[in-house]
């Protein structure tokens, strides 16, 4: 039985994809329990087929205010929620509907990638820090220091302030202003882990460092910094929508996006709730849900560190 | 112990200096080595050419970075942060600072104390109660205001303010006739304005002082010693003032420091959100305004404050846990 899939697999590859499976099966059927976690999860799923569905859903596709008379005339402006507009129209006649929709691909977007330039720096940092040890440990745990202090929020600024405002900016500043808890947390548990029998043998049997960190270190970091992957994503949609809000972010339509708009069009004077709640209320339901998701994970993957 | 302490506050100091120096490298570093060119970033684009040369001037940037380099630290002790580009146009970064700091440290200030008094008080008797129904639905609010982005909480607040209560001062520092009124009025004045952005401020670093001071006193209380002192006969209340309340202290005093960080944070939201003119407010000047100066300004100032609330938590632990070594 040899299908053209299985003989791309060498047996080796082959045991470790059964073993990836089996592992995700255990952690499924603990999963499953978890009642916070299925909710979460639950959110989850919605935000993201909303945001593949935004073009099928979105009751309107002419996103972008085309200025003209014309279509002043044709979509009312602020108008309050009804049949044809279920979350109401914005100043510039936009159906906030649609925007909610294709928001969600913005916050989810920055989520993913910001949290996966902060991992990959603060994995590599912790990993150095860690194995290296002595001198370059110093020097590393120094700089994560400095990082640490710093007051995120105004580095975040100044950084996308130099950078120029772009969509793509905006993930780059927050990937590269929140790796240093990562780093933090990689790095004493490859300092526990450093000391292990096992890596000592490897160490004895010859292994050089870079199969030892990937065959032995790693393995053993990665559940932690997974968990705190989770939260580091509902930060990173948590400073997006700030910057946006702030101005900083680029056009790409976002909830951080439309609630300046709301804040600059004046909605509150004019009590246009429908403008302000909708984005509002997404951004802390979609940073509930991961948060709701990385406890669950965190209580199965480290069991030891669950909290009282 | 006090030559002890001394030493500990040099070596705290020293720390912080080399910190404070690092940060003026970075700021340094981050302009030049950024894709924006320097010019761009510190000569106002509209300028007329006598400017231009001004500023260059000014700034050195027709002599090596060395130079420059040494210019800006020694520009930077005698308290010259560049020029302002747009918020004040071609006034020294300095004397836009004076105008916004101290409605910060008013705002930041009050909502500090007020935070720290009002957290530690929940979080003892919500501890003391612990597993009682007060206990639980007290804890269950601190999650969810801890939860809460402040800035949305602001933003909902604003409109259901302005809505409901349209005669309320909702945004702004202080009213129009603010200089022609006395003490006392501009005491009132300043309040009504700063009621609502310290509530939105504060609101969350109550659930955070809440939960650590709650946690912590729960730790001391099942200690051992803490059934001694009761077997001695002193009253519950007793216990908990003399001695639960100083040894769950050392946490809250950590954390009031870290916060300090995330309220000035919070305060750039909250000030921008209500219009009162702090460093936030004059943050969002800034970045409108492409003032890249007086942004670093005031990233330079909020960093250093950070640094010294944590010297300053740092000489109070010393003070208070004597296993605190140096």
């Amino acid at each position: 039985m040899t299908s053209p899939l299985a003989s791309l697999l060498s047996a080796e590859r082959k045991e470790k994809l059964k073993l990836l499976i089996r592992d995700g099966r255990i952690f499924w059927s603990k999963y499953k329990h978890n009642r916070t976690g299925i909710a979460g999860l639950g959110i989850l799923v919605f935000f993201v087929s909303m945001a593949f569905l935004a073009p099928l859903i979105g009751q309107y596709d002419e996103l972008y205010p085309p200025n003209s008379l014309e279509w002043a005339r044709v979509n009312p402006t602020l108008s309050a929620p009804s049949a044809d507009h279920l979350f109401g129209t914005d100043l510039y006649g936009r159906d906030i509907f649609t925007l909610t929709m294709y928001g969600a691909r913005a916050s989810l977007i920055v989520g993913l990638m910001a949290s996966a330039i902060s991992i990959i720096l603060g994995t590599g940092v912790g990993v150095a820090a860690g194995y290296l040890g002595k001198s370059w440990d110093e020097l590393l745990m120094r700089v994560t220091d400095f990082f640490l202090v710093i007051p995120w929020l105004p580095l975040m600024i100044v950084f996308a302030m130099l950078m120029g405002k772009s969509f793509t900016n905006v993930i780059i500043v927050i990937g590269i202003t929140s790796w240093p808890w990562t780093a933090r947390i990689v790095r004493s548990q490859v300092l526990s882990v450093k000391e292990k029998a096992f890596v000592v043998r490897a160490r004895c049997i010859g292994a050089g460092s870079f199969t030892i960190v990937r065959k032995h270190i790693m393995p053993n970091v990665l559940p932690l910094v997974f968990a705190s992957t989770i939260l580091l994503i509902a930060n990173a949609i948590f400073s997006e929508s700030f910057l946006e809000f702030l101005g900083l972010g680029g056009d790409m339509i976002s909830w951080g996006n439309m609630l300046e708009a709301a804040y600059d069009g004046h909605a509150f004077e004019s009590y246009a709730w429908w403008w302000i709640l909708p984005p509002g209320l997404f951004i802390i339901v979609l940073i509930m849900a991961f948060y709701l998701v990385g406890e669950a994970t965190d209580e199965i993957l480290n069991p030891k560190l669950r909290r009282r | 112990m006090a030559q002890n302490f001394s030493r500990y506050f040099f070596k705290r100091l020293l720390y912080v200096l080399i910190t404070i120096y690092f940060i003026l490298t970075f700021n340094f570093f981050l302009f030049r080595v950024m894709p924006a060119d320097v010019e761009d970033i510190l000569i106002p684009k509209g300028a007329d050419e006598a400017t231009k040369e001004a500023l260059r001037e000014y700034y050195g940037l027709d002599r090596s970075y060395l130079e420059q380099y040494v210019d800006y630290l020694g520009g930077f002790l005698h308290g010259e942060l560049g020029k302002s580009i747009s918020v004040r146009v071609g006034a020294e970064v300095t004397e836009v600072l004076a105008v916004y700091v101290p409605n910060t440290l008013l705002l930041v200030g009050f909502g500090t104390i007020l935070a720290v008094f009002v957290g530690v008080v929940l979080g003892r008797e919500t501890a003391w109660r612990r597993g009682k129904l007060a206990d639980r639905i007290g804890s269950s609010f601190f999650i969810v205001f801890y939860c809460m982005p402040t800035f949305l909480f602001a933003l909902v607040m604003l409109m259901l303010v302005t809505h409901y209560f349209p005669s309320w001062p909702a945004r702004g520092t202080f009213s129009d006739d603010y200089y022609d009124l006395d003490l006392f009025g501009k005491i009132i004045d300043r309040i009504q304005y700063m009621l609502l952005p310290m509530f939105a401020l504060v609101i969350e670093t109550i659930a955070a002082f809440s939960i650590v001071t709650r946690s912590s006193l729960i730790d001391v209380l099942t200690e051992d010693y803490m059934v001694t002192a009761v077997a001695k006969g002193l009253r519950g209340r007793q216990v908990l003032r003399a001695h639960a309340m100083p040894n769950a202290m050392l946490p809250v005093v950590t954390t009031v420091a870290i916060n300090v960080g995330w309220v000035l944070s919070g305060s750039i939201m909250i000030e921008i959100i209500f219009s009162y003119q702090g460093l936030g407010y004059l943050t969002w000047d800034a970045v409108w305004g492409q003032d890249y100066p007086v942004m670093q300004a005031v990233f330079m100032l909020e960093t250093v404050a950070v640094l010294f609330a944590n010297f300053i938590a740092d000489m109070m632990l010393f003070k208070l846990d004597p296993r605190v070594k140096v």
